[in-house]
């Protein structure tokens, strides 16, 4: 499981870039579904065929970034964000270009509010001397990736990208074991999440699936002094009761619900005050298609090191091989 | 067949916290079939009610009111029982001190929003607003036993018996959008002491509060050539902008704007002359915030109409209006149907 969680997150792949990552995937899970196709908006479907109902399961690909807007003479970067990038948590953070030029994030020195800090006072910091020389590595338009290696220590995994790669782990652990079910399956992997759930909503749109669910993160509230939340890291993959995009479908988190009671599957129910996820655009699609999630307890999102428990993911493994075999009533 | 006013009221005590319509769609349901020749309730918990036209080659007309309501979800439970919570909808905190609250558990349990008394307030937070996190619901019991039978994410609904006041005026929960509702049954009443055309679904909608979602699924599934869209205005109260309030007593609030049909929302003005319903103009700069946002966009965009009835004291457990508001709304909304395919 680590090695398959370090190849996803390490591989290159902001929004509306996810060519890399598609293709790992892809590489990954040849030979194991029925069908590998992708949409014109990047969408990696991997289909597993039945005669019952359609199951759609969407982990979205793409991960937070910066894209290059300008560049002044001394050769420094002017950026904005690709998704949602807090900036006090950037300064000093390294991002890494497709091509593998490294860069440093920093800031106008001279602004004398730091908490009120926005990304047009920060620059990056390739260490090229004039515009010419940074042109040679870095285009305006370029995207960029934060950079976190991936570490696992004390059951618990630290990376960059976790937000939303540890899902499609999740998925291609679960396409790899080939539940055995008359229901048709539908792994999405899914393009542009952190830009507005716009992957999910071509894609369900393609399939029209009975149901779906996202698999993505949900913050934790067992950090000092976080604010509150009753999900905690370890105590369970998360069944989705609400995130700012959707409130899950009853009949979705009931079935979840009670397979995790019946298998024993530890879990815990997730109430997200902030941030969506790809249900919130599915289940809008065509008519409506009843959706709900299942969560991996992260901390630290969107910051270059999130964290998640290895024991949550297997879990969460577990708990949707359980789901997708269950009839759809 | 009953009339209007206790309609609403029997309405506003029903409980459907948006996104857990689920409670209440059996009800909605129970209360089109006198009227519609098919009701049934769809994944998502909207009420389909249709009535069928006349005509051989019948139009689709399509009127929506939502019928969630605001309410609270519970997002933790402390050791002591207490209940942490937040809004499923818009709230503001100052609102709901001191409220008495249903708590959708295994079973309903009725709980009250806590407050601390000003005896015990420090004087230099006399004036201090408390913030929801802050807040939490009293149900009466220590933490296991809280456990048993309420678990995080589950629904709350605010307890506020219907007051009939002065001048045909109700004041309670959730008349946004059970007057909504109300009218929409109005339309059913209308509709059956006349020939009309045209087939005509009236839709009860779910989780408009989240977000519009009822409105996304109904009018994908149902294609339309005409779109009517129910819910509530802000009635006249002090302090407030006059440009967006509107009296109450004074009729229907008849929508214009930039994403409203000039073609009807025009001829439905008209019709309210001649018919001298009571109605009043509602200018709307933007996308109106209400369903009609989403039928003007729907598939191929549907032709929308906007009617609103002024309420007082929004979002809150005491929103006010006026019986007559919603019977002209009714009123208007059928005879702006039954007149269509006659021209």
């Amino acid at each position: 499981m680590f090695e398959l969680i370090d190849t996803l997150t390490q591989t290159f792949g902001p929004s509306g870039y996810e060519k890399k990552v598609a293709g790992t995937i892809a590489d990954l899970l040849k030979g194991k579904v029925d069908e590998i196709r992708s949409d014109a908006l990047g969408n990696l479907i991997c289909v597993k065929k039945g005669s019952g109902k359609k199951i759609m399961l969407a982990a979205h690909m793409d991960e937070i970034g910066i894209i290059v807007s300008y560049i002044d003479d001394k050769g420094f970067l002017r950026f904005g964000n690709i998704g949602g990038i807090p900036p006090l948590m950037i300064l000093g953070q390294r991002v890494v270009f497709e091509n593998g030029t490294t860069g440093v994030i920093w800031y106008e020195e001279d602004i004398d509010n730091m908490k009120n800090t926005k990304l047009d006072k920060m620059y990056i910091d390739i260490g090229a001397n004039s515009r010419t020389d940074a042109e040679k590595l870095v285009k305006v338009g370029d995207l960029a990736v934060f950079v976190g290696e991936t570490v696992e220590q004390n059951g618990r995994i630290i990376s960059k990208a976790l937000d939303d790669r540890i899902g499609c782990a999740v998925l291609v652990q679960l396409a790899l074991s080939r539940p055995q079910t008359d229901n048709e399956i539908y792994y999405v992997f899914t393009a542009q999440e952190e830009v507005g759930l716009r992957g999910a909503k071509t894609a369900a749109f393609g399939i029209i699936p009975d149901m779906a669910l996202a698999i993505d993160v949900c913050d934790t509230g067992d950090t000092p002094s976080c604010k509150p939340m009753a999900v905690r890291l370890g105590e369970g993959p998360a069944v989705k009761i609400k995130d700012h995009s959707v409130i899950a479908h009853p009949k979705v988190k009931d079935r979840l619900i009670n397979a995790a009671k019946e298998k024993n599957i530890p879990y815990q129910l997730e109430v997200m005050l902030a941030g969506g996820t790809d249900a919130g655009s599915i289940h809008t699609t065509a008519g409506g298609i009843p959706s709900g999630g299942v969560s991996i307890p992260t901390r630290y999102i969107h910051d270059a090191s999130e964290m998640v428990d290895i024991a949550d993911v297997e879990n969460a493994v577990k708990l949707l091989a359980e789901f997708v075999k269950e009839m759809v009533h | 067949m009953m009339e209007c006013g206790e309609l609403l009221k029997e309405l506003s005590e029903i409980s459907a916290v948006t996104g857990r319509e689920n409670m209440a769609a059996e009800k909605i349901a129970g209360l089109f079939r006198e009227y519609c020749d098919e009701v049934r309730i769809d994944a998502f918990y909207n009420v389909i009610g249709l009535k069928k036209g006349q005509s051989e080659n019948p139009g689709t007309v399509l009127v929506t009111a939502h019928y969630d309501e605001i309410g609270l979800i519970v997002t933790g439970i402390e050791d002591s029982g207490f209940l942490r919570f937040a809004a499923a909808g818009g709230i503001d905190a100052k609102t709901i001190g001191a409220m008495e609250v249903t708590v959708h558990g295994s079973k309903d349990l009725f709980g009250v929003i806590g407050t601390k008394p000003p005896h015990l307030i420090p004087p230099e937070d006399a004036d201090k607003t408390v913030k929801m996190e802050d807040m939490r619901i009293d149900i009466g019991f220590d933490g296991p036993k809280a456990r048993e039978l309420v678990r995080v994410g589950d629904m709350v609904s605010f307890r506020f018996p219907v007051q009939e006041l002065l001048n045909k005026r109700l004041a309670g929960k959730s008349m946004d959008n059970r007057s909504g509702v109300a009218a929409l049954v109005e339309i059913l009443k209308e509709l059956r002491k006349v020939r009309h055309e045209d087939n005509v679904y009236v839709v009860a909608t779910v989780q408009e509060e989240l977000g519009l979602i009822g409105a996304f699924c109904t009018t994908y599934n149902i294609r339309a050539d005409l779109g009517i869209v129910i819910d509530v205005c802000h009635g006249d109260m002090p302090d407030c902008p006059s440009d967006e309030v509107f009296p109450l007593d004074k009729g229907v609030a008849v929508a214009v704007g930039p994403i409203l049909n000039r073609k009807h929302t025009r001829a439905c003005i008209r019709l309210a002359e001649d018919e001298r319903i009571p109605y009043q103009v509602d200018p709307e700069a933007s996308d109106t915030g209400t369903e009609a946002a989403v039928h003007a966009v729907a598939r191929e965009g549907i032709p929308v109409i906007l009617l609103s009835i002024p309420s007082k004291y929004m979002h809150t457990p005491v929103e006010l209006v006026a019986i007559d508001d919603i019977v002209s709304t009714g009123r208007l909304a059928a005879r702006y149907i039954a007149g269509r395919g006659k021209e």
